[in-house]
């Protein structure tokens, strides 16, 4: 299978006032092309780190501090990928919401109160399909320029289309330099000699500083009255977003469209979130626990609608729960960590039939099932301070089969067999 | 529409309160000796005793409270609020000379005070723990501690004392002529709008002049409140879920703090900027002493000093009004930006 992301070894820690959180210990998961994979542990084992190191949007105070993320996109950087962390926070920028999108834990507060719907789920489209959006804006105009009307309606209307041929071009202009940096950045991905690391990044600071102004379009965008000129492009990304409300199974999508998200239900926004990440067809949708929130019934439609874009729509899920029951029902792969470290990852399949790990064993009988008799088991003590974690392997304080070595060496990830990794000293073998 | 019903509503509102002002004020008043309150019908400075006792009992000022109440409403609704001692005229004619100077100032200063404290907040936090943070707080500092009389001492020391520019005063002699002369016309009282409106351009900056130092000492006194407030809400804005969910659009750091963030974090900052505005209109005595400006702040001063009592008391229910109008606009405002906040 093709890879689509890839962490390394990915290390990324909180420098709070009461000393530095270590959050992620080396986080190494590989999410492939069409695939539904699966990140499980229980709260605060650093699942939303991850996933938002990957996306880079780690909050204040925290840090990627080491580490790799690598991406596989077109096709032709297939082979070596591009590390992410090394490029600009532009590059970044275009990447989200347009081929990597986020979905949230708790919907009611992803949603900005003050914005409505139609802001919110439009910015989306802008930020990323303007080229497109004033494209069709532009041809709507010459056929309406072609019919005859009213001298000062037609003068007007002429007046936009110059304004939005212009913001066009400017546009296109700085698409196309883009293009180049990024290119010439991808052509020198792998060399690290001081003067090729020289120029990647002066590219990158290139990439930041370039912006697509043009002074006219952005004055008149603000002058109040001639603001008004960019309706037509609003029209344009109001049809979408009902739209795409339409295909998530929103109800009476018009009047959703006007409304604010308090006056949503939970599934509504949840539905909006995920309108918000699907506007611009991503290849990966990352849903960190989208439903632990919402009561069964809700929560199993939104399963429904994710599987349903799954089959549809998007190419890849990454699927973030502490709830193994949704795995098995959603997921291929899947990765189970524990306090920062990733402990074993396979098939979902061999997970449930062989676990090897002793945490995810523990997890596994925790798991309530129908037949059960004895009592249900837990897995004794708790989740480790991040800021002094346990030295070797973190799980070593709670693990039964802990030994000596445990508490000394971090335990290397090794191929237990083809398709199942796992982390821990009692599975010797070679780092992979 | 349910906006025009909310603000009819809260101005049907308003008469209520406004009732209940009268009504303290009144009570308030009945506490000094009768002899004190003629001032209220007429003006009482240099009167014999005899004809003193035979004002008090010409206007009823020992009849039952109430009825003197009533009697008193009746003239304030007329417009007609006694004679203050402190302006030598009726409390009107004061209000129209002392008012106009008072607002100019405010009018000048308040938005410039707001514009300064969110744009420094906003930088704050966008900047936080980095030297602009730092520099923002210490002015926040200064503007926080400073003595007014002493800030505004002190600049007029630098400008005026050392430089000889930006002189105290409302405006220069010369123009004082003018002003008062026939042919300038009075349309509103504020001295800038005056000039414009006369066409009068070299009054219009000399007047502009005499207001830049008394505005810069407002803003640094004034806006380190709303700075610091700006600041903390942001931050706390900036952490909220939404701009994750911004972010992981695509969205630039700058739509993020502009876009996102800022309307969040003006909720709160909008009614310290109502109250600033309401407090400012009637409590700038010492900016106005000290930079010699006729305005309400030092007439209310006077008037408490020398015990003129139906200035007082007008003042006392200009600034209800103030308070109450200011409240109303805050509650629009705030409807406006957060649209979970419903009126009606
Ligand atoms: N802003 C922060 N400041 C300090 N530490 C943080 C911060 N955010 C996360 N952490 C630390 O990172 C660790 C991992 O947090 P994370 O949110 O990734 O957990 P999670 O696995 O997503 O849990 P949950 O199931 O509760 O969402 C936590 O233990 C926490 O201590
Ligand atoms: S490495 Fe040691 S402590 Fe960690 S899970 Fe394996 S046996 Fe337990
Ligand atoms: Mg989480």
């Amino acid at each position: 299978m093709e890879k689509l992301i890839e962490t390394e070894d990915l290390y990324t820690n909180f420098f709070t006032f009461e000393g530095v959180v270590r959050a992620l210990n080396g986080v190494s998961v590989v999410v492939n092309q069409g695939e539904t994979y699966g990140l499980v542990g229980e709260s605060g084992c650093g699942k939303s780190v991850t996933v938002r190191s990957m996306m880079r949007i780690v909050q204040e105070p925290g840090k990627i501090v080491g580490g790799k993320i690598l991406l596989f996109l077109s096709s032709e950087d297939r082979q070596k990928g591009i590390d992410i962390i090394k490029r600009s926070e532009a590059f970044m920028e275009s990447i989200r919401g347009d081929d990597i999108s986020m979905i949230f834990q708790e919907a009611s507060t992803s949603l900005n109160p003050v914005l409505s719907i139609r802001d919110q789920v439009g910015e989306s489209f802008l930020l990323h399909r303007r080229g497109e959006l004033l494209e069709e804006t532009l041809k709507q105009l010459a056929d309406e320029l072609k019919s005859n009307g009213f001298p000062l309606a037609m003068a007007w209307k002429g007046f936009q289309r110059w304004l939005f041929r212009r913001e066009l071009e400017s546009l296109r202009r700085y698409e196309k330099h883009v293009k180049e940096i990024d290119r010439e950045l991808y052509e020198l991905e792998e060399k690290t000699d001081p003067r090729s690391t020289r120029r990647k990044s002066s590219l990158n600071a290139r990439r930041d500083r370039l912006s697509e102004h043009d002074f006219l379009v952005s004055a008149v965008k603000k002058s109040p009255f001639l603001e008004r000129y960019y309706k037509k492009i609003h029209k344009i990304v109001e049809n979408k977003i009902i739209e795409l409300l339409k295909s998530l199974g929103v109800p009476n999508p018009a009047n959703v469209l006007k409304s604010y998200p308090h006056e949503l239900s939970g599934g509504m926004q949840q539905r909006i979130v995920i309108a918000i990440a699907l506007a611009c067809n991503p290849t990966l949708l990352i849903a960190d626990e989208p439903t632990s929130n919402l009561d069964v019934t809700i929560q199993a439609q939104i399963i429904e609608l994710i599987k349903m874009l799954k089959e549809n729509i998007i190419t890849s899920v990454l699927f973030i729960t502490h709830d193994l029951g949704l795995v098995a029902e959603v997921c291929e792969r899947v990765t189970v960590m524990y306090a920062g470290d990733t402990c074993e990852t396979t098939s979902v399949k061999e997970l449930f039939k062989n676990p090897l790990h002793p945490y995810t064993k523990g997890l596994l009988s925790s798991v309530p099932r129908i037949e059960q008799v004895e009592k249900l088991h837990t897995i004794p003590g708790t989740v480790p301070n991040l800021i002094n974690p346990p030295a070797g392997c973190r799980f070593h304080p709670r693990c039964p089969s802990a030994m000596k070595i445990c508490a000394e060496r971090k335990p290397p990830m090794v191929e237990y067999k083809e398709g199942h990794t796992v982390s821990c000293h009692l599975y010797p073998g070679e780092e992979v | 529409m349910s906006l025009l019903h909310y603000i009819i509503r809260r101005l049907l509102l308003m008469i209520v309160v406004l009732f209940g002002v009268t009504l303290l004020v009144f009570s308030i008043m009945m506490i000094i000796p009768p002899g004190q309150r003629v001032g209220i019908y007429v003006q009482h400075e240099k009167i014999t005793p005899s004809q003193m006792e035979a004002l008090i009992i010409k206007y009823g000022l020992r009849d039952p409270a109430p009825i003197q109440y009533l009697r008193w409403m009746a003239n304030v609704l007329r417009g007609d609020f006694g004679h203050s001692v402190t302006a030598s005229a009726p409390v009107s004619e004061g209000f129209k000379m002392y008012f106009p100077v008072t607002l100019e100032l405010v009018l000048l200063a308040t938005p410039l005070i707001i514009i300064v404290g969110i744009k420094l907040g906003m930088l704050g936090a966008i900047h936080k723990d980095r030297s602009i943070d730092h520099a923002t707080r210490v002015f926040a500092i200064v503007g926080y501690s400073l003595p007014t009389f002493w800030l505004g001492l002190l600049l007029l020391m630098i400008f005026y004392g050392y430089f000889g520019i930006f002189p105290p005063g409302t405006i220069s002699p010369d123009s004082k002529d003018v002003v008062f002369s026939a042919e300038f016309i009075n349309f509103t009282g504020l001295l800038t709008l005056d000039a414009i409106l006369n066409w009068r351009w070299d009054i219009f900056w000399d007047a502009l002049y005499h207001l830049i130092l008394p505005t810069i000492n407002l803003i640094l006194l004034n806006s380190a409140l709303l700075m610091r407030l700006m600041r903390s809400s942001m931050l706390e804005a900036l952490g909220q879920d939404f701009i994750l969910t911004a972010l992981a659009k695509g969205a630039s750091k700058r739509i993020v703090y502009y876009k996102h963030a800022r309307r969040n974090a003006l909720i709160p900052a909008v009614t310290v900027a109502g109250v600033l505005f309401a407090l400012l209109m009637g409590g700038m005595v010492i900016t106005e002493t000290i930079f010699a400006r006729q305005g309400i702040g030092l007439w209310m001063a006077r008037a408490a000093l020398m015990l003129d009592v139906p200035a007082i008391m007008f003042n006392v229910l200009f600034l209800g009004t103030v308070f109450v109008t200011v409240n109303l606009i805050v509650d629009i405002i705030y409807a406006y930006i957060d649209p979970r906040i419903r009126l009606g």
